[in-house]
């Protein structure tokens, strides 16, 4: 099914889900690559910040060591101790040694060496194999050699990782050396990473002296360092895998005396930095899910809100298209739908008030006058008109009720009507009342004209034409023939719609329709088929043959009526120029 | 120390002459001791290593007295066998020591005249420190011959009151980066006046610890 001929109701429902999901995914994706990137510049951040705490607690041990180390270079004692070896006789090896012992447990140091002044080891603690090896060379004993003050260095002893410091010993110029060291091992990076969060590790490109890594991920952190520049300190955090984990990892240079740069690694694991992201994007999906669900469900109800009353009024336009106008659209509502609903309903209403009224109408007028009326070009209030009436009476009757049989009659009698009818709305005439063998017609009424006269008269003699047709087919069926007087004046009426409300109609009042009935009444006497009064001969034009002309007295008339006689035979030019 | 050790080694010169008189007090050796950049070096000590008289010999004591946390004078030289004094004028307590191989000793906690004298009867460099106040340093030069004097501000000297004889002259300064030994040079001491120059490189001063209420402040 194409999209245009989907249902409303569809519409709605897969117009909501694919709002509600595409504002999903995009949250979605917009997350991930804000949060991500952050994220990532977070733990990049945090790194760095991490380097820089790392390089100061370095330092600050550095700087303990060192401080320590100079409170112990100044100990009476030790100098006292340290001054026996000027004296061969007097040099007291064991003491130093054991004095050495002491101090490495008293500070908590891993190693305590004692020098002379040019450099010469006296005593170790833990002891050496050679007694008296030259230690001149050595770092950081050569350089507080070569300056006469406090030296720091990080050397490698034995296989093992140590920062070493190294003092003058003064009472009061330089009388020896004292070395303190502590190992940096696998407990000091547990320690680094206790207050960072981070993992660490010291290592060369050739060897891992400490780290918090296990023993076999070590060779990974190898290759982490084996291409780095040795002096210059990595300055972008790198992204590594470790076995299934992502990490970020920075190499901080480290100054040292080995054959190979020193790194310290740090290491933040990446993932563990995008949990609160996932964890924010699962929220964000739950979310989601019962958004989507809740907008199905709410485009399922609109849509059902909508459609509802839309079915109803097809519906409904649907029965009034049958016809029923009589029939209204049930929809109880007071948004858009129930407006157009109530708006149909007036409409058909509407439509149901008019068909009564042409129906009603129709009976009494022509269509023509009918639509006429019901498109407001009457007002049915009641006005004063100038109209020609007409009267059309058969002549002789009583007479024709006695030959004919009554059905042969009404027969006769509708053909004539017929004949009457058609002639009166040829010119726009409107055909009032039956009365019984006669008919009442009238000319600018409802609708008015300026030439109702000539209509009125072109009217009577196009029925006397029609009428010489129907006397011909009743000659053909052996029947005597019809012979009709037609009487015409013009004058004055009031015209609207008159009677009680149930039988209310459209009818003219006034002197003239009495005396348009007498002038009928005088064709009889007069001995004329179409007698117009003077009114109606004074505003004919000259295509009109008139004949005879006569004063008459009249029923309810002082004065006599002038008659004038409209002769059959020019009907022939008149009826062309209709 | 490898200043305090070259005394051990001294050999009398093959160039020992007898005694001759002075002539009327003139002044008999002067001269100059630069550095190696020329400059006259103060403070540096130059003295007859030969001939010695015969030790033993008791002299008149010196003094070396603390005042302000200071040891005055800095520079002490003195002749073999001379008892020197550590008078302490400060009010506070002072620890002096040496610990260097011409003399070991030790004043504990004193104040006052109350520390016994120290004889000095071995030529050598002796560093004097104080155990409480570690900037406080202190050299007494004992060396064999009363003939000696000290540079002034620029590195002249003259070793006056000198009898008529053969002697060598050795200097000496702290901070040297040669032994005294190498510095010495034979003079004949006659009628006429001697000019002795003495080029002695330096080596850096050492930063010494800071040293805070020097003026009569605990």
């Amino acid at each position: 099914m194409s999209w245009s001929r989907a249902s409303l109701r569809s519409k709605i429902f897969v117009s909501f889900s694919t709002l509600t999901l595409g504002v999903l995914v995009a949250t979605l994706g917009l997350t991930q690559l804000v949060v991500g990137r952050d994220a990532a510049r977070t733990l990049n951040r945090e790194l760095r910040t991490t380097g820089q705490v790392f390089e100061s607690l370095l330092q600050e041990r550095a700087a303990r060591l060192q401080s320590n180390s100079i409170l112990l270079a100044n100990d009476f004692a030790l100098k006292r101790v340290f001054a026996t070896h000027f004296d061969p006789a007097s040099y007291d090896a064991e003491t130093l040694a054991s004095a050495g012992m002491s101090y490495r447990e008293r500070l908590g140091v891993e190693l305590v060496w004692m020098a002379d002044e040019a450099g010469t080891l006296l005593a170790a603690s833990p002891a050496r194999a050679q007694p008296r090896e030259s230690l001149a060379t050595l770092s950081p004993l050569k350089e507080a050699m070569e300056s006469q003050a406090a030296a720091s260095d990080v050397v490698q002893i034995d296989g093992k990782l140590f920062q070493v410091v190294a003092v003058p010993v003064l009472a009061p110029d330089v009388i020896g050396f004292l070395m303190l060291g502590q190992v940096i091992d696998d407990s000091v990076a547990a320690r680094l990473k206790q207050d960072t969060h981070s993992d660490v590790s010291f290592l060369t490109p050739a060897h891992v002296f400490a780290s918090t890594w296990p023993a076999d991920s070590r060779s990974r952190l190898l290759e982490l360092v084996a291409h780095l520049p040795g002096a210059a300190a990595e300055t972008l955090p790198r992204p590594v895998t470790m076995g299934e984990e992502r990490f970020v990892s920075l190499a901080l240079p480290i100054a040292a005396h080995l054959s190979t740069p020193l790194y310290a690694l740090i290491q933040g694991s990446y993932d563990k930095a995008l949990a609160p992201l996932h964890a924010l994007q699962w929220r964000i999906a739950a979310i989601g899910a019962a958004a989507l669900v809740t907008a199905l469900l709410t485009g399922l109800l609109l849509s059902a809100n909508i459609t509802g009353p839309v079915r109803t009024l097809v519906d409904a336009m649907s029965e009034v298209a049958r016809g029923n106008l009589r029939h209204r659209a049930r929809v109880e509502r007071h948004d858009e739908l129930g407006f157009l609903a109530r708006s149909f309903n007036v409409m058909v209403g509407g439509l149901q008030e008019k068909e009564h009224i042409k129906d009603t109408f129709g009976r009494f007028v022509s269509h023509d006058v009918a639509e006429a009326v019901l498109n407001n070009r009457v007002p049915l209030t009641g006005e004063r008109l100038e109209v020609s009436i007409l009267f059309q009476d058969i002549r002789g009757f009583s007479a024709l009720s006695e030959w004919f049989d009554p059905a042969t009659l009404l027969r006769v009698l509708n053909q004539l009507f017929t004949e009457v009818v058609a002639a009166v709305e040829a010119e726009g005439g409107m055909v009032k009342q039956f009365t019984g063998d006669g008919v009442m017609a009238l000319f600018g009424a409802p609708r008015p004209c300026q030439d109702h006269p000539q209509r009125a008269v072109r009217a009577a003699l196009g029925l006397v034409a029609r009428l010489a047709g129907l006397n011909e087919e009743l000659a053909v069926q052996g029947l005597p023939p019809l012979r009709i007087g037609v009487g015409i004046h013009a004058g004055e009426v009031v015209a609207g719609l008159i009677g009680p409300d149930q039988r209310v109609e459209y009818g003219v009042v006034g002197d003239a329709v009495n005396l348009a009935s007498r002038v009928e009444e005088l064709t009889k006497t007069f001995g004329a088929t179409i007698l117009i009064s003077r009114q109606i001969a004074d505003r004919l034009g000259p295509e009109f043959a008139l004949g005879r002309t006569a004063l008459l007295p009249v029923k309810g008339k002082a004065q006599p009526v002038e008659v004038i006689e409209v002769v059959a035979g020019s009907h022939a030019h008149a009826d062309s120029a209709a | 120390m490898v200043t305090g050790r070259w005394l051990h080694s001294i050999v009398l010169s093959a160039f020992l002459a007898p005694l001759t008189p002075v002539h009327g007090g003139a002044p008999s050796v002067s001269g100059t001791v630069t550095s190696g950049d020329g400059e006259g070096v103060a403070d540096a000590v130059v003295f007859v290593q030969a001939p010695a008289p015969a030790p033993g010999h008791t002299r008149v004591s010196q003094v070396l007295d603390q005042i302000h946390k200071t040891f005055v004078p800095g520079l002490l030289p003195i002749v073999v066998g001379t008892s020197v004094r550590f008078p302490n004028h400060d009010q506070i307590h002072h620890h002096v020591y040496s610990f260097s191989p011409a003399k070991t000793f030790e004043l504990p906690l004193y104040k006052g005249e109350d520390a016994p004298e120290v004889l000095f009867d071995k030529v050598g460099v002796v560093k004097i420190g104080c155990n409480i106040h570690d900037w406080m340093s202190g050299i007494i030069l004992v060396l064999p011959s009363p003939h000696f004097t000290v540079t002034d501000a620029q590195g002249r000297f003259v070793l006056g009151a000198l009898p008529a004889g053969d002697y060598t002259l050795v200097a000496w300064h702290e901070l040297s980066k040669i032994k005294p030994d190498a510095t010495a040079q034979p003079v004949r001491v006659g009628g006429e006046a001697i000019h002795v120059s003495f080029r002695l490189p330096l080596a850096p001063a050492r930063a010494r610890p800071a040293m805070h209420g020097v003026r009569g402040e605990p």
